[in-house]
Parts: structure tokens; C-alpha cells; sequence
């Protein structure tokens, strides 16, 4: 059985272990954990005692609240990562066993929370390092131990970036005369208007 | 199995048979913290005050004694081989049964300690990947090449840290790299490696 909210592969067996779970719980309650795994999700941290009082009704153990947490986190994360639209995720869930109110619910906390998935899911993506911080400043040499007379422009750049492998902050300074920052910025400007014309 | 204990081992331990049992109890609480945590003199010297011996002694003791433990464990001693491996320290009945009971209690948790101070490999934690096109470059224009990032994350285990892994692969060596893995995965249904597996079990 393929679902798309398991990318066109089968769904895993904890998943459909884990949906009867779920359904021990009242529609209103999942909705309500629902809205604490979306927060969890969108990176501002999860509520375990709201959790812990959501799921006391239906007398879950430690294990089943850590079970249910890591479904719905499953089916959320992967639905968004998917680009899963509301009907087909609900058709799809009520294929695996969910009941209906739970599946209303889920999929409408899906729906709004949605674009703010997708944003969150994005900044979360690989990135070869960063550039956190440009500085530059134009100096210029009068003279030198070598010549007594230069008189030319140089500039000063410090590039802040967070590394690619390390993950910490490191810090660049180069020099650059003025025939070398001249050729720099006009490649740059070539490959600006490369990533404008691709947008 | 038996157990050889050294001459030097049984001089240390033999302070025990000196001690009250709940002592040697006590000694076996330090020395299963002793591998945890290390340990600190001060705890020594607060026995030492207590027993009215030095403090060399009550640590030679605590020291013989976790290595006694450790050592069980180590071979897995059933507890008619435990006691046998004691018996050579001429103890009384009553301490070789709290020495036993001390052993069994330990052993759980001492072998998943020992377990961890084994050199450990680098082990896969997780993968993050991101799918690229290089469209133009400031050599050439105009090209469509694929290029997939991947970025490995590899955990020590127990102290070690996490250390990261950046790699771009092409895609026909993405999927040279599938095919390998499945392959490998394929060998745990070959009949040589189900042999095998039914005789560890």
C-alpha cells in the first residue's frame, strides 16, 4: 500500500501500531495534542506536564505518551515535508484506522499550521555554512618598507561564517588591491542577476 | 571457570575477613561507584576512621575487592564458580555468601559498564542530505548538473562527541552507492550468513 504522506513508499509498522493508539484518546483531546506537537515542531518546545494531563484520561503509560508524541510527529513532519494536501491526508489516515473526528481534527491543526511547516522545514535544510556578517573598510597606503611611494586604494574585508562541518563561527580577513576588488564585484553582480532572472 | 587470584590480591582482600559483613557491603557500594564515577579519598578515610585501620589498607581492600567483581564479571562466573574462586581466601561461610550476594546484585549493572569502555568505531547517527543544481559557475555558463550534499553525522559512543561529515556525490554515484548498500543488505538473506546466525542463537 503506497501513501503519499509516507513519500509513495508503505507505511512503517510502529505507524499503524501506534494510530490504535491514538484512537484510545478523545477526538478533542488528540486535537489538543496535536497543537502540542505542531509547537514542538515549529521549534518552540513542547509542553510535557499539558501532554501528560491530555493523555491521563485515557490512562496512557510513559511509553504510550512517547509513542502517540512520535506518531503524530511522524505524520505531521512527513505530510508537510510531502506537500500533502488536507483531503488526501485525511483519506489516507482513515484508510490506516484513524477515526473520523480524530482525522478532522488533525488534519484541520494540519491546515493551518501548514505554511509555518513548510518555512521551518526549510530553514532546517542542509546548508553549507552561512554567512553571518560581512565588514569591509577602504584604506589607503601611502607607503611601504619596500616603495617610498604607492598611493593606491586597498579594501579590508572580514567575512564572519559559520562553518560548514564545525557549526561555530569563523572569521576571514583578506585584503583585496583594487584591480582584484574591481574583477570580485563584477562577478558578483553577474551571478546576482543569475539568481534574479532564476526568480 | 575458575578464577586465579595473585598473592598480592589475596593479602589485600584478606582485610576483609577482619570487618563486619555490613562493612563489606559497604566496600561493595564503593567500588560499584568506583566505576561509575571514580572515587575520592575522602570516602576512604571516613571508613579507615571508622574501622580504626589506615587508610592504604581500607583502600587496598575496596580496590582488591572491585577488582574481584570485575573479573566475575568479566567471565561471566556462575555462582558455584564464584564460590570455588573464593574459597582459596579461607573466609568465613558468612562472608563468602555476602560476597556472592554482593556479586550477583553487581553483575547486572557492572556489564553493561564494561560494555561501554570498549574502543568504539564511530557510529552512524544521522544523515542530512539537500538536492542541488549547479546552473552557471564563474567558469561555465549555462550548465544543468546535479549535485547532491550530504552531510553525515557520527557519534562516539559513551564520551565522545559528534563530529560531522560533509560529502557531494553526482547522482550516478548516489546510486552506485544504493546499490551497494542493498547489496550488503541482500547478504543478511544469503544461506552462509542464516548458518551463522542460527548456530549464535
Amino acid at each position: 500500500m503506497r501513501f503519499r504522506f509516507c513519500g509513495d513508499l508503505d507505511c512503517p509498522d510502529w505507524v499503524l501500531a501506534e494510530i490504535s493508539t491514538l484512537a484510545k484518546l478523545s477526538s478533542v483531546k488528540m486535537k489538543l495534542l496535536c497543537a502540542q506537537v505542531l509547537k514542538d515542531l515549529l521549534g518552540e518546545g513542547i509542553d510535557y506536564d499539558k501532554v501528560t494531563k491530555l493523555t491521563a484520561d485515557a490512562k496512557f503509560e510513559s511509553g504510550d505518551i512517547k509513542a502517540s508524541v512520535a506518531v503524530l510527529s511522524f505524520i505531521l513532519s512527513n505530510a508537510a515535508k510531502h506537500d500533502v494536501d488536507c483531503e488526501s491526508l485525511s483519506s489516507e489516515l482513515q484508510q490506516l484506522g484513524l477515526p473520523k473526528e480524530h482525522t478532522t481534527g488533525l488534519c484541520k491543526s494540519y491546515e493551518d499550521k501548514h505554511s509555518a511547516l513548510r518555512e521551518r522545514l526549510k530553514e532546517m535544510s542542509l546548508r553549507l555554512g552561512r554567512l553571518e556578517a560581512v565588514s569591509w573598510r577602504v584604506d589607503y597606503t601611502l607607503s611601504s618598507s619596500e616603495l617610498r611611494d604607492i598611493n593606491e586604494p586597498c579594501v579590508q574585508l572580514k567575512l564572519q561564517v559559520q562553518g560548514a562541518e564545525s557549526g561555530a563561527s569563523e572569521t576571514t580577513v583578506v585584503s583585496v588591491s583594487a584591480e582584484k576588488f574591481r574583477v570580485l564585484l563584477c562577478e558578483l553582480k553577474q551571478a546576482q542577476n543569475l539568481m534574479n532572472s532564476l526568480q | 571457570m575458575l578464577l586465579v587470584l595473585s598473592e598480592q590480591h589475596k593479602g589485600h582482600l584478606s582485610f576483609m575477613s577482619s570487618v563486619e559483613p555490613e562493612v563489606v557491603a559497604e566496600f561493595g557500594r564503593i567500588a560499584l561507584d568506583f566505576l561509575r564515577r571514580g572515587t575520592s579519598p575522602k570516602i576512604y578515610e571516613a571508613a579507615a576512621r571508622k574501622l580504626g585501620a589506615s587508610v592504604e589498607q581500607v583502600q587496598r581492600a575496596v580496590e582488591g575487592l572491585m577488582f574481584l567483581v570485575l573479573e566475575s564479571c568479566r567471565h561471566t562466573l556462575s555462582e558455584t564458580d564464584f564460590l570455588d574462586s573464593i574459597l582459596v581466601l579461607g573466609f568465613s561461610q558468612e562472608l563468602n555468601n555476602t560476597l556472592l550476594q554482593l556479586y550477583l546484585q553487581q553483575s547486572a549493572q557492572v556489564r553493561p559498564l564494561l560494555a561501554q569502555l570498549a574502543p568504539t568505531l564511530p557510529n552512524y547517527h544521522s544523515l542530512e542530505w539537500r538536492l542541488d543544481v549547479n546552473m552557471s559557475s564563474r567558469a561555465l555558463r549555462q550548465q544543468l548538473c546535479p549535485v547532491t550534499t550530504l552531510c553525515l553525522s557520527l557519534s562516539r559512543g559513551g564520551t565522545g562527541g559528534s563530529e560531522r561529515r560533509l560529502l557531494q556525490a553526482r547522482p550516478a554515484t548516489l546510486l552506485h552507492l544504493l546499490s551497494a548498500l542493498e547489496g550488503a543488505l541482500d547478504t543478511l538473506k544469503s544461506s552462509h550468513t542464516r548458518r551463522i546466525l542460527r548456530n549464535i542463537k
